[in-house]
């Protein structure tokens, strides 16, 4: 039996993160593998995209083996604190007060590795109950910065503690993260340019500092191929149309995609790899019914990268 | 006010924005735009994209306004280096420069400054109320950090204030300061529970570092409260106007309402919204055309698909105007790329104008 995965799915803000990873999730649940997929962000874009969602304690059920769960930082932290202070009065002036809100804004590592130790709990099947067993943890967000800045947490930690809870945690975490067969990172951009940057030094980051293995990037939002120089020429030559706004949309279809290939070109050139492409969808919004064939192109990337 | 000619006529206008929306380029065109109208202009940007800055002429040397012409419209253009800036601060506010060195090289400010909700945002804050304390422009437009927090821009100057307020000088002589408790064992008790917990994490001796960066800081506290209180003044002076800059992507939506509700509880006037890369494509109806069937239907299933699209972006302005009550000041329609010269910035000032 597999040993249960972990994969982090990042990107900037707005790339389709929640939407990658909820094609990720829904196809492995799809394989018969029991999965949760963890939210770190405040807003509710999974929710949208399963609105029959049921509630199941502190988690969702999203679907057959497929659940979700949000994990909120600060809660995070309060309980940490309210765990070291033991006097519930004094945590709720604590909470409140700047000063510990500046301090633990500098003393990095702490929401991060609190997220990491629950994500651990999941992942890690030694002692865990039935129910927080689960073969694939997709973790959603959070945003490239704060990504790398969890990612990092493990090694820095390692450095710091050597010994007791803690270190063995970060021990386990550094084992867990190194293992290419466990943990994945999926990096999400879109065909825009300040995007392919950001996530060209990512890699860098991830690859070589951090010794993560990272999979094939996704391009999210790709306009479709349609017409071609010889279309577009006769487009032009046609009086009746060649003015009319449907000849602007013809051109403006076709530079999205000549601005989508030289970004996804980019990221070929400086990555080595070929982008995984996931098409513009031209609907109100993303349903679930859209996840699916997501899913099945996604899955290529776990195969190979 | 509901037109971007009316905003122009302000003394000082702040674009607010989620990352990646246009801020930076809308910033310089206003600026550019009430250039043309022959005020003087100038506009604070904050880390802006290479590109843009090299079409402006600023580059990483620049700590100073730089005169920016275009077709015989000038303005100044600043961008700002966040980390200098707030190490420019300290040197400013320091009593003597060993007491700054002390600060600059102290872990704490270090993790501090880059740590620091809102250092960004202060810093944009700090420029602007120098410049518009020792120059004399009719308009002056700030781009505000890519950050998510409005918030921040707001409150950084008092939660610094406040940080400070609380210095370890005063915690060394009493501990309880720390969390206002009257019982000062039950305070020393709490507060090195919580410095063992902090201390674990980071490997700071952090009663040390917080220590030493207060005591250092002791005497600068009332030029940074004085400085917060007169930067909170320019911000609500009837003669400032907050704008909206958004893109109509549902995570940017989302950002833009969450911004407007703070700026409104802060009692901030926000003058409207400008909408960048908006898809509006008319309704047309039956097309004749010369060309093959096939073309000819390729043609009209690639306008049902950008009418889709246009569609989806009236819906987004609805929804923006509704949850905000913002007027729209312009919807700046989509061009695949970014201004990268000043010709492009002209021609996306002409636009908002």
């Amino acid at each position: 039996m597999a040993e249960p995965r972990l994969i982090f799915v990042t990107g900037k803000g707005g790339v389709g993160k929640t939407t990658v990873a909820a094609a990720l999730g829904q196809q492995s649940a799809d394989l018969g593998r029991r999965t949760l997929i963890v939210e770190t962000a405040a807003d509710g874009r999974l929710e949208n995209l399963f609105p029959n969602r049921r509630r199941a304690g502190a988690r969702h059920h999203l679907g057959a083996k497929l659940d979700s769960i949000r994990l909120d930082p600060r809660e995070l932290v309060e309980d940490y604190f309210s765990g070291l202070l033991r006097f519930s009065f004094l945590s709720k002036r604590l909470f409140a007060s700047n000063t510990f809100n500046t301090l633990t804004a500098a003393a990095p590592g702490i929401t991060e590795f609190l997220l990491l130790d629950k994500i651990l709990g999941w992942v890690e099947v030694r002692g865990a109950a039935r129910r927080n067993r689960y073969d694939l943890v997709i973790v959603d967000g959070p945003a490239s910065g704060h990504a790398l800045k969890l990612l990092r947490t493990p090694r820095n930690l390692a450095a710091m503690v050597r010994s007791g809870p803690l270190g063995t945690t970060a021990t386990q975490l550094l084992g867990l993260f190194s293992d290419p067969a466990r943990t994945s990172v999926v990096v999400v951009s879109l065909p825009e340019e300040m995007s392919v940057r950001e996530t060209v030094e990512t890699y860098a980051t991830l690859e070589d500092d951090l010794g993560l293995h990272v999979t094939r990037p996704v391009v999210n939002r790709v306009f479709p191929k349609r017409f071609s120089r010889s279309d577009l020429e006769r487009v032009a030559a046609d009086p009746a149309i060649h003015d009319s706004p449907v000849a602007v949309a013809a051109h403006f279809a076709a530079k999205c995609r000549r601005e989508a290939e030289r970004h996804v070109g980019y990221l070929r050139r400086h990555l080595g790899v070929t982008p995984l492409l996931l098409r513009q969808l031209f609907r109100p919004e993303i349903t679930v019914a859209d996840l699916r064939p997501f899913g099945r192109s996604l899955s290529r990337l776990l195969l190979s990268s | 006010m509901l037109t971007i000619g009316k905003l122009l006529d302000k003394s000082l206008v702040i674009c607010v924005g989620a990352g990646g929306v246009g801020k930076t380029t809308t910033a310089a065109s206003l600026a550019l735009g009430a250039a043309i109208r022959k005020r003087r202009a100038a506009v604070i940007t904050v880390d802006p994209a290479r590109r843009l800055k090299d079409a402006l002429g600023l580059d990483d040397l620049t700590i100073e306004p730089r005169r920016v012409q275009v077709n015989g419209a000038n303005f100044d253009a600043l961008a700002l280096d966040v980390k200098r800036t707030f190490d420019g601060v300290i040197r400013r506010f320091a009593p003597m420069p060993a007491v700054a060195d002390r600060i600059l090289a102290n872990r704490l400010y270090q993790e501090l400054s880059n740590e620091l909700a809102g250092s960004a945002e202060y810093m944009a804050m700090e420029k602007l109320h120098e410049m518009a304390e020792t120059r004399h422009y009719d308009l002056i437009v700030v781009d505000t950090p890519p950050s998510s927090h409005v918030q921040d821009l707001l409150a950084a100057p008092n939660r610094l204030t406040s940080l400070l307020a609380s210095s370890a000088v005063s915690l060394l002589q009493a501990p309880s300061t720390l969390l206002s408790l009257t019982d000062s064992r039950l305070g020393k008790l709490t507060l090195s529970a919580l410095l063992k917990g902090l201390q674990r994490w980071t490997g700071l001796d952090l009663l040390r570092d917080l220590s030493d960066f207060a005591a250092a800081f002791e005497g600068m506290t009332e030029g940074f409260s004085t400085r917060a209180a007169e930067v909170d003044d320019l911000l609500r002076s009837p003669e400032t106007a907050f704008v909206l800059v958004t893109t109509l992507e549902p995570h940017t939506i989302d950002t833009t309402i969450r911004f407007h509700a703070q700026l409104a509880e802060g009692g901030f006037r926000v003058a409207g919204i400008i909408a960048n890369r908006v898809v509006a494509f008319p309704e047309v109806g039956e097309v004749q055309a010369s060309v093959e069937e096939s073309l000819r239907s390729k043609l009209m299933a690639n306008y049902s698909d950008l009418r889709e699209l246009s569609r989806r972006d009236q819906r987004a302005l609805r929804l923006l105007h509704r949850q905000t009550g913002c007027p729209l000041l312009a919807a700046v329609p989509v061009n695949s790329e970014g201004p990268t010269s000043l010709a492009a910035l002209e021609g996306f000032a002409k636009q908002l104008l």
